[in-house]
């Protein structure tokens, strides 16, 4: 036995056992394990991040414009179709701005979904054959989403700035807060259907289906007032308005369009937001990272088999 | 001899076994459909049955046995990418497992994006990758090519890059499964040197090949398994006998 081979024996020898795999453990004590993994992986984290993006748009001329070019269209279509040509625009001045705050948070929280739930799946050949601690896989759909997310950002407050409409005011900070619900809940969501669609491929065809009713539910081309206005000529109860509200995302998108829609807050345009605003917020991820806990429990127990499901 | 008996145990499996159901209805609609019937649709087989080794530091290990005899499961349950369905795995050590070169590339980035991406898989610091770098690069002999989309790659050079980007990974345990019948021949013998220096250096091979000569050339153990029961444990030449025997009983 080599100096090499007997320093490696005895350096081995003063290890602890560790199991193999991924510790399910208990409901706290797996869920802090499995957040260390992540992070002790970051590094990986960032680079599969920046892998999804470079090789998204690896080979076409436009490239990285195309990330832009679809909210554009969609918010050009939505100012014509809704704001212009079904009147939606009355009573929501600067509509522009209203629609696009909507649309560039909504589009957060559709991509993290939709990468995520195939976030397993499209990487089937790594984890057939390495081990790595699997939730880092949705993790990066999210990061990706949320870079996607960045530019967009970028676009937005250009186009305030175009349109002498600077978010400058103290509500800015709602921003943030939205940003976060958006980004706890995606995470939730898709760790527990990437996860799920291992063993039921229908659950991507569900989410296909559900965003789309997700868009129509949340206040995005519509305004919450025209809500409040709907319920109360249809007589409905305050509660039913609640029940509207409990929608984490409306919520987030709320508070978004308050912080840089501001000609809604104007005295003439007088936009109604829901009552303690900032509240709800906090109220909102606070549950959001329980749900976090909670998908990571289903995830750690379905993810033992994805190497053979996949 | 009495260092060689001092060298401590890297691997404990203990009391594996693995159960593998097989649903034949995948979809929704499917399992609706069948589900008061839901357990005719059902098929399971045990890929391994009450498997216990333990492994000591520096041994180079054959895993043999029949196609489906459960010797690549047992190699991923060791890998951590399969959870047995009850008994457990320890070990202690750094493990790199080359299940499938080049894994981890994605082929649409460049050799060298991919050597970062790939060597962080396999747990290397960015740190570290760069200061192997060089050192992956001369390996695989392809440094004209590094920055070439490894989709454009031959069969042979993704290999190359692969095996480059893992023995540099510096394992204590290394599993092997099948890859070393890649690449053209003076390749192989680069590899195999390289397997020779990594026992020399003390790191845990375990190894599942076909091929009994490279078997009887490296290993200084087999475990032979049949229908997921081990058969066999023992020295090389014994063991390969064993495996021609338990073609019979198929």
């Amino acid at each position: 036995m080599g100096t090499e081979a007997r320093r490696r024996a005895s350096r081995l020898a003063s290890l602890p056992f560790e199991r193999a795999g991924s510790a399910n453990g208990s409901a706290v004590s797996g869920f802090a394990s499995a957040v260390r993994e992540a992070w002790s992986h970051r590094e990986l984290l960032d680079l599969l991040i920046r892998r999804e993006l470079k090789a998204r748009y690896k080979d076409s001329s436009l490239g990285f414009l195309w990330s832009l070019i679809r909210p554009l269209v969609m918010l050009a279509i939505y100012y014509f179709a809704i704001g212009k040509i079904l009147g939606a625009e009355r009573g929501i001045p600067q509509f522009a701005i209203f629609v696009f705050s909507g649309l560039t948070l909504w589009g957060l929280f559709s991509e993290i979904i939709s990468g995520g739930t195939m976030s397993i799946l499209s990487n089937a050949g790594l984890i057939k054959k390495v081990y790595l601690p699997r939730e880092i896989f949705p993790l990066a759909s999210t990061g990706s989403a949320m870079f996607n997310f960045a530019v967009q950002l970028v676009v937005l407050i250009f186009a305030t700035v175009v349109l002498l409409q600077i978010p400058w005011q103290i509500e800015i900070l709602y921003a943030p807060l939205a940003i976060l619900v958006v980004a706890v809940f995606g995470i939730a969501f898709s760790l527990f259907l990437s996860a799920v669609n291992v063993y039921l491929r229908d659950v991507q065809y569900l989410v296909e289906v559900s965003l789309l009713i997700g868009f129509w539910i949340s206040p995005i081309v519509y305004s919450f007032g025209f809500v409040v206005d709907a319920l109360g000529r249809a007589g409905l109860p305050g509660w039913v308005t609640e029940i509207y509200l409990a929608n984490p995302i409306t919520i987030a998108i709320l508070a978004f369009q308050k912080a840089f829609w501001i000609a809604g807050s104007t005295p003439e345009a007088g936009a109604i937001y829901p009552e303690h605003l900032g509240l709800r917020l906090v109220v909102m991820i606070i549950v959001g990272l329980l749900c976090v806990w909670g998908a990571q429990r289903v995830f750690s127990r379905l993810q033992g088999n994805f190497a053979q499901e996949i | 001899m009495s260092t060689v008996s001092a060298a401590p145990d890297v691997i404990h499996i203990n009391d594996v076994s693995k159960r593998f159901v097989i649903r034949k209805d995948k979809s929704l609609k499917e399992r609706i459909v069948n589900f008061r019937r839901s357990n005719m649709h059902k098929d399971d087989f045990w890929a391994l049955r009450d498997v216990s080794i333990s492994i000591t530091a520096g041994t180079t290990i054959g895993l043999l046995g029949a196609n489906g005899s459960g010797k690549s499961t047992l190699l991923k349950v060791i890998g951590g990418i399969i959870e047995p369905s009850s008994g457990f795995v320890e070990r202690r050590g750094r493990l790199a497992a080359l299940l499938e070169l080049g894994a981890g590339f994605h082929p649409d980035l460049t050799g060298r994006e991919n050597v970062y991406l790939n060597a962080s898989i396999l747990g290397l610091s960015k740190q570290e990758t760069d200061e192997y770098f060089q050192s992956i690069v001369d390996f695989s002999e392809i440094s004209e090519f590094i920055d070439t989309q490894v989709k454009f790659y031959s069969s042979g050079m993704y290999v190359r890059l692969a095996f480059a980007i893992a023995v540099h990974v510096d394992p204590d345990i290394l599993l092997v499964d099948e890859v070393l019948a890649v690449g053209d021949e003076p390749f192989q013998e680069k590899c195999m040197a390289k397997i020779r220096e990594f026992q020399r250096e003390g790191r845990t091979i375990v190894f599942v090949s076909h091929a009994a000569s490279q078997i009887a050339e490296l290993c200084d153990r087999v475990v032979v398994l049949s229908h997921g029961n081990i058969i066999f444990d023992g020295e090389t030449e014994p063991g390969i006998a064993a495996l021609r025997d338990s073609f019979g009983s198929h």
